[in-house]
């Protein structure tokens, strides 16, 4: 069902704050973040909806404190004085919600911005989201992750199938039901199409689907594996594992799966291709000298050089959109770990130690590395900040779930 | 080593197919109505007052349970008898279909991160080479598998290297290479759910499949 709903929002531009100018410097070391208070949430018009300002409130506090630029406290702790103050009201009319969000500088004592949206009661959440990521390009100038979605692959029914939920948890919907293997998500740079590998034909074969209308096309069914495709930042190529030269090698194809450009030539393993955000360069992952590595080579397959020296065993990796690090899973006794290096070779970091994590991805504003952990039993998606820290559990079922990966906002 | 997968072959004539499926196609709007009006002048308006408006199509959410138009298997009846009974078998969540036995077909097992043969591998398979010379008409699928501990990317490969090291072999003792398909599940078909040396040494292996 599509839901025909129109979000209005609000933007008032101030004169003060120019493009490249921002309220918080992320970069430099924090001392002291800067409060943000929640205030109460009240009501616009008709009745007042406990449920709905309670919501909204969880929400912002779990999206502004992951961000983790700011000491976000509800108005209740407010320390007066409070540089920020994030002010929120609704109607509810039946199934239809209206939502005004503001956010104020109270030291200059101007208003931010503000935002109206409003559509289905369903849509509380993603408007929320919304106002969130609204928050993050006013006082940063990039705006947030939150209204991005993460597809994933679950077992919950007995096989691997796709899902794709909310960036915290919320709402899973399946994609897939076919009752075979389905694995290795990766969307688009709309984030309204997916690709994937699916046993359904009883080889893995690359599927590309719409998600919103479930239109499909299986655009890779060369014999031997077809996996691992993920778009080139401008969505135009694919990039994906095929083993139909004799092993597995990595190919450029189009999004209809017409074969572009062979990549390696090795009788090694070469896999899990993943593209530099200007789309230049891979890194992916060899053992051509012996061990599972990460290399990395332009996007014509030349200029080949080893990434990683450390570990025997590093894979996984995946490019962030700033192009300074490279996200990669490193097998130590007992499991994985998630580090992170330069696309250089320096500043090699282990990011996890909990329980084994697997499959980081990045958010699309790098500000966070979604990942799969069996630190608390069952493989489940966390997601962590870029340096590590804030790890917390997002999906909510029994799993396993693997594989996530998360789009650009919808 | 040239490797021929007649299990695959059917797929090609198949193409890749664009299942609009029967339901009708919703429309979506393709790209996010971005601001679309953030220019309405600013006038001066007290101080809670939105000014100026701005449009945003909320992106259609997945659909509900989403139409599950191409995810049935068409009904796609095997092209060549060739074809292994794998797009047939696959629909089924668990164990295998009718129609498919293991018979005398003996599974190997591997180190990890290794597609050698052991000397006890190769003893197994020699002895399903004998079984196939007594079967002149029988082809097979080698099914390469991987424990739980790899990468999972890294093991799809790893698992038809494991497939195809064991297919060589049985060329190298005499078996026509057009008799034996390949397929890697990596480590998505473990026999053992364990996660201890016991299990995963059961779940590096490969299966031998008879396709027909």
């Amino acid at each position: 069902m599509i839901k025909k709903l129109l979000l209005i929002s609000i933007l008032l531009l101030l004169p003060g704050l120019c493009s490249g100018q921002t309220y918080l410097d992320i970069a430099a070391p924090v001392s002291g973040k800067p409060q943000l208070v929640l205030a109460p949430s009240t009501t616009l018009s008709g009745p007042a909806s406990p449920e709905v300002a309670k919501e909204l409130s969880e929400l912002f506090s779990l999206d502004l404190g992951l961000a983790g630029l700011f000491d976000v406290t509800t108005a209740g702790q407010a320390a007066p004085g409070a540089p920020l103050l994030l002010k929120s009201a609704y109607a509810v009319n039946g199934n239809s919600l209206v939502i005004e969000c503001r956010l104020f500088d109270q030291v200059l004592n101007r208003e931010l911005t503000a935002k109206r949206y409003s559509g289905s009661i369903k849509e509380l959440r993603r408007m929320g989201h919304a106002f969130s990521d609204e928050v993050l390009r006013v006082l940063t100038g990039q705006k947030g992750p939150f209204t991005g979605k993460i597809a994933y692959a679950t077992k919950v029914s007995g096989n691997k199938e796709i899902f794709v939920m909310d960036y915290d948890g919320f709402h899973p919907q399946r994609l897939t039901n076919n009752g075979s293997i389905n694995i290795n998500p990766d969307f688009s740079p709309s984030g309204r199409e997916i690709v994937y590998t699916s046993y359904k034909k009883g080889n893995p074969d690359l599927y590309r689907r719409e998600i919103y209308t479930g239109a499909e096309a299986r655009i890779s069914a060369r014999p031997g594996i077809n996996a691992q495709g993920t778009f080139s930042p401008d969505g135009s190529k694919i990039a994906e594992v095929m083993s139909k030269d004799g092993n597995a090698e990595i190919y450029l194809i189009s999004r209809d799966g017409r074969e572009l450009a062979r990549l390696t030539r090795t009788p090694a393993i070469d896999v899990s291709p993943a593209w530099s955000p200007d789309g230049k360069r891979l890194v992916f992952v060899s053992d051509r000298l012996g061990k599972p590595q990460l290399f990395i080579m332009d996007s014509d397959g030349g200029n080949v050089r080893r990434l990683t020296t450390e570990g025997s065993y590093n894979v996984t990796p995946r490019w962030s959109p700033k192009g300074d690090r490279i996200a990669y899973a490193r097998q130590v006794p007992g499991g994985f770990q998630i580090f992170a290096i330069n696309p250089d070779g320096t500043q090699d970091t282990q990011l996890t130690t909990s329980g084994s994590n697997e499959h980081p991805r990045w958010s699309p504003d790098g500000r966070f590395i979604v990942f799969s952990s069996t630190r608390n039993g069952a493989e489940a998606i966390y997601l962590m900040r870029a340096d590590g820290s804030a790890q917390t559990r997002i999906s909510r079922g029994r799993g396993p779930d693997s594989h996530p990966t998360w789009s650009n906002g919808w | 080593m040239r490797n021929r997968i007649t299990g695959t072959i059917v797929f090609v004539f198949v193409g890749a197919l664009l299942c609009g499926g029967c339901a009708k196609k919703e429309v979506v709007k393709p790209e996010e109505t971005a601001p679309a009006a953030q220019a309405a002048p600013v006038t001066p308006a007290p101080a809670e007052q939105p000014k100026a408006a701005e449009q945003v199509k909320p992106a259609p959410r997945p659909p509900e349970p989403a139409p599950q138009v191409a995810e049935t298997p068409a009904a796609e009846a095997p092209v060549s008898s060739e074809a292994p009974k794998a797009g047939a078998r696959e629909q089924a969540p668990a164990g295998e279909a009718a129609g498919e036995m293991r018979m005398d077909l003996k599974t190997v097992y591997f180190a990890f991160d290794s597609s050698e043969l052991s000397a006890e591998t190769r003893d197994a398979l020699s002895k399903n080479a004998e079984v196939l010379k007594m079967s002149p008409g029988m082809k097979i699928r080698i099914e390469g598998n991987c424990d739980e501990r790899g990468s999972d990317e890294y093991n799809m490969a790893l698992g038809e290297r494991r497939a195809k090291s064991a297919k060589d072999y049985l060329v190298n003792l005499g078996i026509a290479p057009d008799r034996i398909s390949v397929i890697s599940y990596g480590e998505e078909k473990p026999v053992d759910q364990g996660h201890d040396e016991a299990a995963w040494s059961k779940n590096r292996r490969d299966d031998f499949v008879i396709a027909k």
